[in-house]
């Protein structure tokens, strides 16, 4: 049985590049969105995550909505393992695989094939695995013979196609996903939605990041609804979404 | 001493030694693609070593009266092992800030980052090591007894070569000005370490060379190869800075393990 649980996980992200001295000098609420203060060596901090409490278990489709800059894809980066927690803990039993940037690890100057094992490798998958699933991978890519091209060659709804299908390919007990739809051609995007169905029927827990609410009906039991890096609600979809889109509406 | 910091960078490093997977690919696509689409590849860095070691050693061997036969080989294997030192420390600086990318998108082991910048180097040194090869074939190899001992040497050296590479990676990420200090440091170092000249030619300054660490830890690697027998000194004194250094820079990286996402 996978789990993951956080136990009041606070993150605090230190800005080290911004050496603005008004910024220094207050403590201030930026919009609605976060609350930065000053550390004591004068690093600007952003809470960025603010005592977490939640937990999800095997079965369970998590959505993460929220405005931008409310803490979502931070949470997956700390649910992740990325990101280490300044205060509080996270556990987790399973494999997690995070899948947060369609271009992680895609280099220029390798063909296809080798952009497969290099990305593959990193999402932590053995090299047996990767060479069991390069010809399934290449197949859904509809690549080709551009597979023996290096990468600059590619366009980039090419490039798209090949990260998706490598990312895609992986067995995560675990899940988490920020926003990773809307790749290639519409024919691509059926068979982008089908596989992604797949891959979450292969995970025992998914957590994903999403502005669309409808996906967002489709595809979870559970919604988290972050607001300034705190939890402001968790419950069932319909609840929780239903209250989100009114909140939208009324602000 | 704290325990935990050490046994979470010693966790770190066993899970970052066994994805060597990911740290030899990455250093190779490195080395590849600064040469990428050129005819002659990463011999360009023989070529260019191969120039260097030319032009130093006409220029200088004349300059210190020195027979060419003798020179050529300690100035070949002087440089090509001092640039393997020079740049591992010197990308290792660059480590992590580089790997952001990496970093911030999967929960990796960190040091691969910095095993990566010591695998690429490596490459590096094969390719340089023709030099030695071609010059130690030309002019003769002056014992074959010291031959052997260049493994051990090399293994120390490289050891220690991690281990600065390692806090140097570390501290930079934090402190971006470190790469410039690092930088500027290696070019003294090249000056005061006797890779040019013969050790005992810095006769009123002999002191620079008996305290320079970095004069022993060369001579283990640069003795063997040119046929003379480094003294126990230098073996005491690479092999202690790997003692000794090792531990520090895993305590180092443990107190700092988890702070390295925010800071690249």
């Amino acid at each position: 049985m996978a789990f993951i649980e956080t136990k009041g996980v606070t993150l605090d992200l230190p800005i080290y590049d911004v050496q603005g001295r008004s910024l220094k000098k207050r403590v201030m609420s930026m919009g609605r969105r976060n609350t930065i203060a000053e550390d004591t060596d004068g690093v600007i901090v952003v809470r960025a995550l603010d005592n977490i409490d939640v937990r999800f278990d095997t079965g369970d489709r998590i959505g993460l909505i929220g405005h931008n800059g409310a803490g979502k894809s931070t949470l997956l980066r700390t649910l992740a393992g990325i990101y280490p927690p300044t205060a509080g803990a996270v556990m987790r039993d399973g494999k997690v695989v995070p899948l947060l940037d369609i271009s992680l690890g895609m280099d220029e100057n390798s063909t296809g094939i080798q952009n497969i094992r290099l990305r593959g490798l990193l999402l932590g998958m053995s090299d047996r695995e990767i060479r069991q699933k390069q010809d399934e991978i290449a197949e859904f890519s509809e690549l080709g013979d551009y597979l023996d091209l290096p990468l600059r060659t590619y366009s980039s709804g090419m490039r798209v196609r090949l990260a998706f299908a490598v990312s895609t390919a992986v067995d995560a007990e675990i899940l988490l996903l920020d926003e990773v739809m809307g790749v290639g051609d519409a024919s691509f995007m059926n068979k982008a939605k089908q596989r992604m169905a797949e891959l979450h029927g292969r995970a025992e827990i998914v957590v994903l990041a999403m502005h669309s609410n409808a996906e967002i009906r489709r595809v979870c039991n559970k919604v988290l609804w972050m607001e300034r890096g705190r939890v402001r609600a968790f419950g069932s979809t319909e609840d929780v979404v239903a209250a989100y889109e009114e909140q939208v509406a009324t602000t | 001493m704290n325990f935990h910091m050490f046994n979470l960078a010693f966790v770190d490093l066993i899970n970052s030694v066994a994805s060597w997977r990911l740290w030899t690919l990455l250093g190779w696509l490195e080395v590849r693609q600064r040469y990428a689409r050129s005819r002659v590849g990463p011999f360009w860095l023989t070529i260019s070593m191969g120039v260097m070691i030319g032009s130093i050693g006409a220029v200088y061997g004349t300059l210190f009266g020195q027979k060419m036969s003798d020179y050529l080989p300690f100035l070949a294997t002087g440089l090509v092992m001092w640039n393997l030192f020079s740049q591992s420390v010197q990308e290792g600086s660059m480590a992590y800030i580089n790997s952001g990318n990496y970093i911030r998108q999967a929960a990796t082991p960190k040091l691969i980052f910095v095993l990566q910048v010591t695998w690429r180097n490596l490459i590096v040194l094969a390719h340089n090591f023709v030099i030695v090869i071609v010059l130690l074939a030309v002019f003769g190899v002056k014992s074959w007894e010291t031959l052997p001992f260049f493994i051990p040497g090399l293994i120390i050296f490289v050891l220690n070569a991690i281990w600065v590479s390692m806090v140097a990676g570390l501290l930079s990420a934090r402190f971006r000005d470190l790469p410039q200090i690092i930088g500027a440091l290696i070019q003294v170092a090249f000056y005061i370490t006797p890779i040019m000249y013969r050790p005992e030619s810095l006769t009123r300054f002999s002191f620079i060379v008996d305290w320079n660490p970095l004069n022993y830890l060369l001579d283990v690697v640069r003795g063997p190869l040119i046929g003379q027998m480094p003294n126990s000194i230098s073996w005491g004194v690479a092999i202690g800075m790997a003692v000794v250094g090792w531990p520090l820079a895993l305590l180092l990286t443990g107190r700092y393990l988890k702070r390295i996402p925010y800071w690249v």
